[in-house]
């Protein structure tokens, strides 16, 4: 099979359930940056959800961007490694710099309506081979190697292939 | 010692074989990610997933993080006339004395005339250091002051040179949105920085601008003095009702 450059992207959910200490920091600061950020858009509070102010107002899908503000503190503290999704010896193994924060469903009264999501960019990777549910994939290098060291890895839920191109 | 070192191999060996029990459960990082509602049509079934469960070190030890705009120098790497912004709020209600403990953001375009914002497309990522540039957050000290080290702002269609304000009580109840506005005319800081590369062709002076048309006396414009050598300074004063 051609060798392929991919991407993947980890599309990490968080909301009231989630009980390790970056995950709860995560929402507990999110939550309170969206209500405060939340007020430029409803200014004359006429709406608790985000539902109803992406609804209502125009523009107010910028507080996707504007709350993100309150997690890339937390982002730095992964050092470029994305978490929860381990290769098949159990280690953490996806690099990333690139992110995209969501707010999927907010409301300024409840805590427990807030959920969000963080989609993490891996850096690019060469695909070598499938085996079986298994990708095979390496780091992308500048030069080419003889021998690469690899990981080997299923997708779970909520990761997919962001992008694909040709080696070249 | 050496009975301590036995006793410790003993242990790795205790916590090792839990780890392959676990690895044939269902993992626990899918359990995180499928717990709660999901959302519509994205969750695909784990039913017989044999995943791996982490087998590393934990960490690093998660810390609370103040906001990313938390900070006093909002340049983020845009280059451009240095400026440092003095913004004093004060209280209405209590005959515009300094308000001590109040939270104010600021945000304004770069020398290009662009804010730190996403692109907007859907399959759109941003690197994680330096998404929110020309953007910051202080509280306000004891005299009620706030100061941002920043570049002067660019101009871009249909809008005079400005910087975005927001401010908030302590609690981060919303108290005022405003904007600041620059003196202009010969020797003014809008007029030295005359735009930079872009110029002032086809630039909107504050009396046509559509925020600060209407205010005739002048209120929302800063005091700004300095030189394109030395950076500009910018005084402001925001009067909010808490």
């Amino acid at each position: 099979m051609p060798k392929k450059v991919i991407t993947i992207c980890y599309r990490k959910i968080i909301d009231d359930s989630n009980l390790n200490y970056w995950d709860k920091f995560v929402h507990e600061d999110s939550f309170l940056e969206f209500k405060m950020q939340s007020q430029f858009y409803n200014q004359e509070e006429k709406y608790t959800t985000f539902a109803e102010i992406m609804l209502n107002v125009p523009d107010a899908d910028k507080l996707h961007f504007l709350v993100s503000a309150a997690i890339t503190g937390y982002l730095r503290q992964l050092n470029g490694i994305i978490p929860d999704i381990l290769d098949n010896l159990g280690r953490r193994f996806l690099t990333f710099e690139n992110f995209k924060f969501e707010i999927i469903n907010s409301d300024i009264n409840n805590i427990e309506k807030h959920k969000i999501a963080i989609n993490f960019f891996s850096k690019p990777m060469i695909w070598h081979d499938s085996i079986n549910d298994f990708l095979l994939v390496s780091q992308q290098h500048e030069v080419d190697e003889d021998e690469v060291f690899t990981n080997l890895f299923q997708l779970p839920p909520f990761v997919s292939i962001h992008s694909i191109k040709k080696s070249t | 010692m050496e009975r301590k070192n036995f006793i410790r191999s003993l242990m790795i060996g205790a916590i090792s074989i839990p780890v392959i029990i676990e690895a044939c459960k269902k993992s626990g990082v899918t359990d995180d990610s499928v717990s709660g509602s999901g959302t519509a049509g994205s969750t695909t079934s784990t039913n017989g997933t044999c995943t791996v469960a982490p087998t590393e070190t934990e960490g690093p030890f998660p810390t609370k993080s103040p906001s990313s705009y938390v900070r006093s120098d909002i340049t983020d790497g845009r280059t451009g006339y240095k400026l440092a912004a003095k913004i004093t709020i004060g209280n209405i209600n209590n005959s515009c004395a300094a308000l001590a403990g109040a939270i104010v953001d600021i945000w304004h375009c770069d020398a290009d005339g662009n804010y730190s914002e996403y692109g907007g497309s859907g399959m759109q990522s941003t690197n994680y250091q330096s998404v929110h540039f020309l953007r910051g957050r202080q509280i306000t000290d004891a005299n009620g002051l706030v100061t941002f080290t920043s570049i002067f702002p660019g101009w871009y269609s249909g809008r005079a040179t400005h910087i975005h304000v927001h401010v908030y009580s302590a609690s981060g109840t919303s108290l005022s949105v405003t904007q600041i506005a620059f003196p202009e005319g010969s020797g003014s800081s809008v007029a030295l920085v005359n735009g930079y590369s872009k110029g002032l062709n086809g630039y909107t002076y504050n009396n046509a601008d559509n925020v600060f048309s209407d205010d005739k006396t002048g209120i929302e414009i800063a005091a700004v003095s300095g030189t394109l050598a030395a950076g500009f300074d910018l005084t402001f004063k925001v009067n909010v009702r808490a």
